[in-house]
């Protein structure tokens, strides 16, 4: 543990590195390639939480990626093109405000998190991954089928939401943005696994039998994990949108929640900062072999497989071992 | 009827065609030990598991204190005070011998739903787990993760975890398999003094520390309950011997 908070120190050394590097020489695609990491870590955050921790294999987790997504992108084109968003029972329009639009994000992925998670969890195995698999597909189809937004060629929304005082058009500003959430959902994340309810959902990775024979609910407590997960995956999904300024069904499809988990495993499960490095590693590996080939994801496969069978505590578990070593 | 705390009438289980528990009827007096014997296969574990939810019967009733929990779930029946172990070791493996305990104390102390609250930090739960973990011996190994415990010491931090929740009933299932002689004796101890708070049935193939313990003895064969008594009655019933005992002892 000691060791991890030292690899901790370094892994936000280089967060704030990376762009001032970017900034120094003036390479602001750099700036945008570490907020796309950070937003994909905070997804990953997220899924860490109900996968790394609680045991709950998900497969759809782009389920709420897509929804915070798509919940930014609608209520930007509303507000972009001066169009009421539903008139009954009230006259709701669109905004082009992040501190609107996050809550909605979080709230609609809260409440879709909870029901997915609500029939979801009634299940286990290899049925909890395919239901959840099924509905995120479900939404992906739906996306697909609606031609208010874009249907399949997904939904432009050309300018960047704004944040009071700030110009989050500026690659910096909003790499700072998406820090500021990333190192949130850390913090919710680690006074989580710190708490009676952490040592619960913790408790039912290990042996859920036991957790129950001591008589903790373990579905309600799997339940508000799923929905914390969700809604940090959703909060990803909604910045995500405002980095692309574009929104498509391609976040809600299952390839999203694979890459979301890969994220998770590469890094490290049950690690906090195991998710960042795990996105900074795939987003490293589509930027170097992605220029050589487009098959680029053999690679990644390979690598996967053998961090699967030599190292399953991820990357930082590689480092841990090594340094544990040397001492 | 008001002396007792466990009542269980009519409990039948099958497998298929195979009775594993039939019309069992078995209860538990205020201040009592009740040692449920009987050869591998005879119905025990099944037994625990009926009456404390995770097995579904198929006819019969359970009554916990006057209230009758036929219909009631496993995590339910925990939470209204029944209290297990399990015939194999069952503990968080990861978790320290101090975690475990702690786990068993969130329900009783409400602090499961507390998201942001530092375990760590939780004085009373720390100070009440350190106590069971003296009671049980094990406070020297509080920091060692119970995966890393021997068997013996895994069998220990079970009672303890039962311990923990300060239940209406404990249910034993062979909580000494695998204890050296000192952790029996410790173990006898303990159970002759938590008895009063919260008697015990207990499953046992120890027949010393099941006599040296036991207030009345049931023996259970092919699911049925074949006979109940005394020590002492146990001890001179001839069918019991021809099931179980053998006529050494």
């Amino acid at each position: 543990m000691i060791i991890e908070k030292f690899f901790n120190k370094w892994i936000m050394f280089f967060l704030l590195l990376i762009p001032t590097c970017g900034v120094i020489f003036d390479e602001p695609y750099f700036i945008t390639l570490a907020t796309k990491v950070v937003i994909l870590g905070i997804a990953g955050v997220g899924l860490n939480l109900a996968l790394g921790y609680c045991g709950l294999i998900s497969l759809g987790h782009a389920a709420f990626f897509g929804i915070g997504g798509y919940i930014t992108g609608i209520l930007s084109f509303h507000a972009l093109n001066d169009e009421v968003l539903f008139s009954w029972p009230l006259v709701v329009s669109g905004s082009s405000e992040m501190l609107i639009i996050w809550p909605i994000a979080i709230l609609v992925s809260a409440f879709f998190s909870f029901i997915i998670g609500l029939l979801s969890l009634r299940t286990s195995g290899v049925y909890f991954i395919m239901i959840t698999l099924a509905f995120a597909q479900m939404l992906y189809f739906f996306s697909i089928s609606w031609p208010n937004y874009g249907g399949e060629d997904g939904l432009s929304i050309y300018m960047r939401n704004s944040f009071p005082m700030l110009n989050t058009m500026d690659p910096l500003t909003f790499y700072i943005i998406s820090l500021f959430w990333f190192l949130f959902s850390i913090f919710i994340s680690l006074k989580l696994i710190n708490s009676p309810f952490g040592m619960s959902f913790q408790a039912i990775k290990q042996n859920e039998e036991r957790v129950k024979s001591v008589g903790i609910e373990t579905f309600k407590v799997k339940l508000l994990v799923f929905v914390i997960s969700g809604t940090i995956t959703g909060l990803a999904g909604s910045l995500y949108t405002d980095l692309n300024r574009f929104v498509s069904p391609t976040v809600l499809d299952w390839q999203t929640s694979g890459e979301i988990m890969v994220f998770v495993i590469l890094g490290g499960m049950a690690r906090l900062y195991g998710p960042l490095v795990g996105a900074a590693f795939f987003i490293a590996l589509e930027q170097t072999l992605g220029s050589y080939t487009e098959n680029w994801q053999f690679w990644l496969g390979l690598i996967l497989i053998l961090v699967i069978l030599y190292a399953r505590s991820g990357i930082l578990g590689l480092f841990d071992k090594k340094l544990k070593h040397e001492k | 009827m008001k002396n007792k705390i466990l009542n269980i009438k009519n409990l039948s289980k099958s497998f298929g065609a195979f009775k594993v528990t039939d019309e069992i009827a078995i209860d538990l007096n205020f201040d009592e030990i009740h040692a449920l014997i009987g050869p591998n296969g005879a119905g025990k574990s099944t037994l625990i598991k009926q009456i404390v939810g995770s097995v579904k019967h198929d006819i019969g009733s359970i009554v916990l204190d006057q209230e009758d929990i036929t219909d009631l779930n496993d995590v339910e029946r925990a939470k209204i005070g029944i209290s297990r172990t399990f015939q194999v070791s069952s503990i968080i493996p990861k978790f320290s011998s101090l975690d475990n305990i702690i786990l068993s104390l969130l329900d009783k102390s409400k602090e499961t739903f507390q998201l942001f609250k530092s375990i760590r930090e939780n004085k009373e739960l720390n100070s009440k787990a350190k106590n069971i973990l003296r009671e049980i011996e094990l406070l020297d190994k509080k920091d060692i993760a119970a995966s890393e415990l021997s068997h013996g010491d895994r069998r220990k931090l079970e009672v303890g975890l039962a311990l923990a929740m300060d239940p209406k009933v404990f249910l034993f299932d062979e909580p000494m398999a695998g204890l050296d002689e000192s952790g029996t004796k410790m173990m006898i101890n303990l159970f002759k003094k938590i008895k009063s708070n919260s008697p015990i049935l207990l499953i046992e193939h120890d027949m010393d520390a099941v006599f040296a313990l036991a207030d009345r003895v049931s023996v259970i064969n092919y699911g049925k309950i074949v006979a109940t008594g005394t020590v002492d009655q146990i001890r001179s019933n001839d069918l019991v011997r021809d099931v179980y005992l053998g006529y050494e002892i």
